[in-house]
């Protein structure tokens, strides 16, 4: 009886099934599949011409084990890490000082300047950036203004003592105007009230920015935390783009690694149990800073 | 009441105004440098875009860059492939979006919690981080090298799907309720009355995925060898290939590098001009927790 009951539910829901199978069918081929085929292949030596055997451990011992891998480990945070907090400081100096002009048209002609490269592809804002910064780029011309004829042109990309500073920097840019229109958008639906009452009180318009809107928003400042947290590991195309061999030691990151050994190299096993682990850090990353900024106890509703 | 309010002139004193002025001015300037000298670049002759020093006004104003890069890197076939990719693929992803985002707000429906958590789940497994098998997939399944294969993986997403629910959600439950007593079949109620109330939802799942679809790097770079393949990001990686830039001799001249960037550039710059408030909008939704 209920057995039949939950059956005609099903049936009178079975459009509602014909919409969900070309849904379930991608996500089976093309995310749970290769995420198994992945976590197998880590546990297998994988021959290019066919043919496996299973190694057990083997693979992810090699990791750790692997300077490479150490390094682009260490890489990977310094550059994800140093990105999210320049962008954070620059995204959030944008936004106040955006709150604090009148002028509408000064105000969006800002807005749409900080905004429009986080709309661009990596190969484009690679593209700018190496010019800017190439022997007869902007930079070397503004230094040979200052230096005259003492001026040797600094050849950036090729620099390792500048290559994570670039990344970062180029990270920020590219990323600042997103942040600043997500703190812009939680700063707007602060209650006007509130800084009428502050004002009359006396507290000077710093102070009310100080008391009043920084604390305001702070939930919108860990979501972008959590949001960062969860691709701190991940980032590919920036690197892809701007690296070169002078200076991949300095920035050579997890993905590109990856990328290099499983798709250019065939080293599928190896390279299955390093996305693996990254796999795991990213949860495990993403599980302990929504724990530090606990993220689910004040922003759930 | 009028004086009063000028008294409580609820602004920063004069020097501290003067300063934000000045710094947003500074960022301004950071911000919109680049792009404006990749602009002057690309419309100079080839000589003075090599020539040392700041160019950030026309020495020589040329066409040039643009027509080397029409007639010797022949940038029509990447930017065609990237057209009809992005485009073909985006269309596919919204249809599929409403669909499944319409699945996930029936309410009483069978299986409904397994079938949440299936589409949800996905999300924690980025596609980056399965790129090799999802590399050997394509290769078994003959996808490499082939339009196929840039459209059809990631053809669906589960910020997408996320982006379309919260849309339906927001309309009566009871018109698909009411729609369901007349007799009206399902496809009516999707069609007829979820879809047309949806269109800012769908609007920005377009615009959002074009974008995004438009700047893929690592899937193309992943899929395709073939040159006649190649989208506009692969090819402007080929241009500013990067041990040639260090040396100073560049595969292609930087005003020709510069007119692809620019060329890249216009579509998303036509999005960001008409489409800004569903970017906007959709930017929003995807960081506020479901």
């Amino acid at each position: 009886m209920k057995a039949s009951k939950y059956l005609k539910r099903i049936i009178r829901y079975r459009f509602i099934y014909l919409m969900l199978l070309p849904i379930a069918a991608y996500f089976l081929v093309f995310s749970y599949y290769p995420l198994a085929l992945g976590i197998y292949n880590s546990f297998r030596k994988v021959k290019i011409l066919g043919g496996s055997s299973f190694i057990g451990l083997e693979n992810y011992i090699e990791i750790t084990k692997n300077p490479l891998y150490m390094a682009a480990l260490w890489n990977s945070l310094i550059v994800g890490i140093g990105t999210f907090l320049l962008q954070f400081f620059w995204g959030l100096l944008i936004a106040l000082i955006l709150n604090e002009i009148k002028n509408k048209l000064f105000r969006s002609l800002i807005q749409t300047a900080t905004y429009i490269p986080y709309l661009l592809s990596w190969a484009v804002v690679g593209g700018l950036w190496i010019t800017i910064l190439s022997p007869t780029g902007l930079i070397n011309g503004i230094l040979r203004l200052f230096q005259g004829d003492a001026f040797r042109p600094i050849v950036f990309m090729a620099e390792p003592a500048f290559a994570r500073g670039i990344m970062i920097f180029t990270g920020a840019w590219k990323g600042a105007g997103y942040y600043a229109a997500l703190f812009l958008a939680a700063i707007v639906s602060i209650d006007p009230n509130i800084y009428e009452a502050a004002a009359i009180d006396g507290a000077s318009r710093l102070k009310q920015m100080l008391k009043i809107t920084l604390p305001s928003i702070v939930p919108t400042m860990k979501v972008v935390t959590v949001l960062a947290a969860m691709g701190v590991l991940r980032n590919f195309d920036q690197i892809f783009i701007m690296a070169n061999s002078s200076i991949l030691d300095q920035v050579r990151n997890l993905l590109y690694l990856i990328f290099n050994d499983g798709i250019i190299q065939f080293k599928i096993g190896l390279a299955t149990a390093a996305a693996t682990l990254v796999l795991l850090a990213t949860i495990i990353i993403s599980f302990t800073v929504r724990r530090l900024t606990r993220y689910d106890d004040t922003y759930s509703y | 009441m009028l004086k009063k309010r000028k008294a409580f002139k609820n602004e920063l004193s004069i020097p501290q105004k003067l300063l934000a002025v000045v710094i947003i001015i500074i960022i301004f300037i950071i911000m919109v440098i680049p792009m404006w000298n990749a602009f002057v670049v690309s419309t100079s002759t080839a000589l003075s875009a090599t020539q040392n020093g700041i160019r950030l006004w026309w020495d020589d104003f040329s066409f040039e860059g643009y027509q080397y890069v029409y007639k010797v890197t022949k940038l029509l076939q990447p930017f065609l492939n990237s057209f009809y990719v992005t485009s073909f693929g985006v269309i596919l992803q919204v249809v599929l979006s409403a669909f499944a985002g319409y699945v996930l707000i029936q309410k009483d429906l069978p299986l409904k919690k397994f079938i949440t958590s299936f589409i949800m789940l996905t999300m924690m497994i980025p596609g980056d981080l399965t790129l090799i098998s999802i590399y050997q997939m394509n290769k078994q399944m003959n996808l490499l090298n082939s339009y196929t294969g840039l459209i059809v993986n990631g053809m669906i997403s589960g910020f997408s799907i996320l982006l379309m629910r919260n849309y339906f959600i927001s309309v009566p439950y009871s018109l698909a309720e009411s729609g369901r007593i007349d007799g009206a079949s399902e496809l009516r109620i999707f069609a007829g009355i979820y879809l047309p109330v949806s269109k800012p939802g769908l609007a920005t799942v377009f615009f959002m995925e074009y974008v995004s679809k438009w700047n893929s790097i690592m899937l193309p770079a992943t899929l395709i060898t073939d040159q006649k393949k190649f989208t506009l990001p692969l090819m402007l990686k080929a241009m500013i290939l990067q041990d040639n830039s260090t040396s100073g001799t560049a595969f292609a001249p930087e005003n020709a590098v510069m007119a692809t960037i620019i060329i890249s550039t216009i579509p998303l710059l036509f999005i960001y001009i008409f489409a800004q408030r569903y970017l906007l909008a959709g930017m929003n939704l995807g960081a506020t927790k479901e």
